[in-house]
């Protein structure tokens, strides 16, 4: 890197038209990051018209900056609402939501924000030290490494619910059910489509995430409305403790990394990112019974992992005009109309956008972080909004939300479906983040099985013949089995320390 | 709260003020350009590139909307447009003939008033730079020798445009399509990826797609299906020099309802004519790699004829048809 060609990124990244932009990008993307539905790929693609007129740097730092912002944004409602926003917020609901409950919401949406902010700059600096050799490793991933990653992503998932393993598996191959809607890739067969076209392009996950986290939300505190006391709720200071801060340290520089490099693999991405690290983190930590039941580490851990995970998915965007992710495809289709044609030579040919663009990311999670904690105390508010206003909001954002994902009221349907879908699982206890992880991962997991498959004229060996395979394998094994070796270990030791009790 | 009611009201009376304008014959409406798939993708911005010239060169006397249905790939959108009349335009493409070919639609490009053909891409063949194949007939002898040794990516389904170019080629060597193994990955960013890590042997996919990489000297294009070399790649032959009768167009168009008067139809073939010899139509080619296609609405009728029976041959030996 050129250290004169970074100087001038960063004054042109400060030059005001452009700061006004990352502004303006960072405060959409928290806003349509927060309504369920409503994601970054939507508020790229409807800006795509304004972005015709504009400079492409400006355009690229306004893409970008509603992108991490979304990430911001997305776990706001996960918080608060136990809705989350978009796929990679679906691990913010784990402890964020139990936080908010118990009266520290404030706290959750201040540790949220600040982990938020220090992953972003883990992943820019990386972006800066490693964009190159990174984009280099993740060509590495092949058909079967896709399938064990994503292997990986469910049994970690599955690990989650443990002391209902059962009722998480079925809830997993529910999911896996649904993702098997729609044309076959590999065949061209269309499956489960009962000659409806609109189906052919399968269920779209997130309208398994709205149905199932908000209308299901909604349904079921509509059941439990007439019990629920008027009592005011707490929201507690909106900044967290020292205590909390201690807790949380660790595993935000340790999820930064770590969702950077899965955000750099083309299709993994935040959701993937965020599971993972959340996971990881469950499972290392001395106090993992209380994951779940609102530890700020369970919150702070996912929400740095999406935020670098999304810095992460620019690498193979620019360095090799690989969009990794549904956002970043429809930034690429602007990019080009813009003459932009991001790929190996754009670092040479215009180093002067790549670091423009860099140094933004960067200003970009300052203004972030700070528009996110000012809006804390606003938005804490939603929870002493009555339910006969709040729900039927919801009801109404869910429903739009679900409209500009492909503009067909088939898709209503399925909300409503899945709806009541959610509000089965939360009578019945079933836990839902394996369904709709398995959505989201299924029908790449089953392409990518086939396509390895098939690259090794039948043989299962593919999926052994790498040293990333080999270590995926590992992980997957270890996260099944960890907890419960964990388990044994600690009753062991709890008898013997017993045992040593008797003897003394 | 109230602010928001506010900027609904006042989206509300634009919207209404909008309508109101034009006046002649034709168009006495909002025009509407229906993309039929999601926002960003190849079809939205045709569409959206259209709609801005026609704006911006005041070429046609009143609003035009671009409309995004997604689904079927085409199929929602297309049916869409069929019980509208001529203010209703839909952007399209071979996946107009080839969704009937291999069954999963009723429509064909007789159910609609072709418009025009506006553009078109090149479809290349492309192997990692360190590949043993140095020319198309290295690789097309592979196949006859053993057509599972080399695997093909391909994206993002089988019978489109990139499968059946592929298709075309081997066939001129005698080897069955059907024979070979295509990997079909999501789209054509993820074939690429998959080639440079050296997951599949080949990739036939859009020229736009490989050509940085091939500069870049990450990747060798083996043909190229124009016919003649193209600009900026003047290295790389044709499928016709290195001995196959092939020129493989991907191109798009744009077509109307069915039942459109012969005064619509001059109507939009002089505007959509107009359009594309503006310096700005130029532009949007360069930066998409398209290359100048125009055919009128009667010329593109007899292309699409022409296509349908070339698909129909393509679709059968691949194996896919019905």
């Amino acid at each position: 890197m050129d250290m004169s060609t970074f100087m001038q990124g960063l004054t042109t990244a400060l030059e005001p038209m452009n700061l006004l932009w990352i502004v303006i990008g960072g405060f959409l993307g928290t806003i349509v990051g927060m309504l369920p539905g409503l994601g970054p790929a939507t508020a790229v693609a409807v800006l795509i018209p304004v972005t015709f007129g504009m400079d492409p740097v400006s355009a690229l730092i306004l893409m970008a900056a509603i992108y991490y912002g979304a990430m911001y944004g997305g776990s706001r409602s996960s918080i608060l609402l136990n809705t989350p926003g978009d796929g990679s917020a679906i691990a913010a609901t784990f402890d964020g939501y139990p936080m908010a409950r118990k009266g520290m919401a404030g706290q959750a949406l201040a540790i949220s924000a600040v982990a938020s902010f220090i992953g972003g700059l883990i992943a820019v600096a990386g972006f800066i030290l490693l964009a190159e050799p990174l984009a280099n490793f993740a060509l590495k991933f092949g058909p079967a490494e896709y399938f064990l990653l994503m292997l990986l992503t469910l049994s970690a998932i599955i690990s989650l619910s443990i002391g209902r393993m059962v009722k998480g598996f079925i809830a997993m191959l529910i999911g896996l059910m649904l993702s098997t809607f729609g044309i076959d890739t590999q065949t061209g067969v269309y499956r489960f489509t009962f000659d409806i076209p609109h189906l052919s392009e399968g269920i779209d996950f997130l309208i398994v995430i709205i149905g199932i986290y908000a209308v299901g939300e909604v349904l079921y505190n509509l059941l439990t409305i007439d019990k629920q006391k008027k009592e005011k709720k707490k929201i507690g200071k909106v900044w967290f403790d020292k205590d909390q801060w201690k807790r949380s340290k660790w595993p935000i520089l340790r999820s930064g990394p770590i969702g950077f490099i899965v955000g750099v693999l083309p299709g993994a991405g935040g959701s993937i990112a965020s599971m993972i690290s959340y996971t990881t983190e469950k499972q290392i930590s001395k106090k993992s019974e209380e994951f779940g039941e609102g530890a700020p580490e369970g919150l702070a851990a996912p929400e740095s992992a999406n935020n670098s995970a999304s810095v992460g998915a620019m690498i193979p965007l620019l360095t090799m005009g690989i969009p990794g992710s549904g956002t970043t495809a429809v930034m690429l289709g602007a990019l080009i109309m813009l003459g932009i044609r991001p790929g190996p030579m754009l670092f040479e040919s215009d180093p002067g956008l790549v670091w423009t663009f860099v140094n933004s990311m960067f200003i970009g999670n300052i203004v972030l972080v700070i528009i996110n904690i000012a809006l804390v105390g606003l938005l804490v508010k939603i929870l002493d909004t009555p339910a006969k206003v709040l729900y039927p909001i919801i009801l109404l954002l869910a429903f739009i939300g679900t409209y500009t994902l492909s503009y067909s009221a088939i898709d209503f349907f399925l909300l409503i479906i899945f709806g009541y879908l959610g509000l089965l699982f939360k009578l019945f206890d079933f836990p839902i983040a394996p369904l709709v992880l398995a959505v989201i991962v299924g029908s790449d997991m089953e392409q990518n099985f086939r396509m390895a498959v098939l690259s090794s004229n039948g043989s299962l060996g593919v999926f052994f013949q790498s040293p990333i395979s080999i270590g995926l394998i590992i992980l997957t094994i270890l996260s099944l089995f960890y907890p419960l070796i964990m388990k044994l270990i600690r009753n062991r030791k709890r008898k013997h320390a017993s045992e040593q009790r008797k003897g003394a | 709260m109230k602010k928001i009611i506010l900027l609904i009201c006042i989206l509300f009376l634009a919207a209404c003020s909008n309508s109101a304008s034009g006046g002649n014959d034709f168009p006495t409406k909002n025009v509407e350009i229906v993309a039929p798939a999601s926002p960003g993708g190849g079809w939205d911005l045709t569409a959206r590139s259209v709609q801005k010239l026609l704006n911006d060169n005041n070429l046609v006397d009143a609003n035009i909307n671009v409309v995004n249905k997604p689904g079927g790939g085409g199929e929602v959108g297309w049916q869409y447009i069929q019980s509208k009349d001529a203010h209703n335009l839909a952007i399209n493409s071979s996946l107009l003939i080839t969704n009937n070919l291999l069954g999963t639609s009723d429509l064909t490009h007789k159910d609609f008033t072709p418009l025009a053909t506006l553009a078109t891409e090149w479809q290349a063949l492309a192997v990692p730079v360190d590949s043993e194949f140095k020319s198309l007939e290295d690789l097309m002898n592979q196949f006859k020798k053993d057509p599972k040794s080399v695997k093909v990516g391909v994206g993002p389904a089988l019978g489109n445009d990139d499968h059946l170019s592929f298709v075309q080629a081997v066939r001129e060597y005698d080897v069955d399509p059907k024979n070979v193994d295509f990997l079909v990955y999501e789209g054509g960013g993820d074939v690429v990826t998959a080639l440079l890590g050296g997951h599949v042997g080949v990739v036939t996919t859009s020229l736009s797609e490989v050509k940085e990489q091939h500069l870049a000297g990450k990747v060798r294009i083996l043909a190229i299906s124009s016919e003649e070399r193209v600009e900026g790649l003047e290295d790389v032959p044709t499928y016709q020099e290195e001995g196959l009768d092939i020129v493989f167009p991907h191109w798009r168009g744009i077509m109307g309802p069915p039942d459109m008067t012969e005064e619509e139809i001059a109507y939009w073939d002089e505007k959509l004519s107009e359009m594309v010899k503006t310096d700005q139509w130029q532009e949007v080619m360069k930066n998409n790699d398209w290359e100048g296609f125009y055919k009128n609405s009667s010329e593109t009728k007899k292309f699409l004829e022409e296509q349908t029976k070339l698909y129909q041959d393509l679709v059968n030996d691949s194996g896919l048809g019905q």
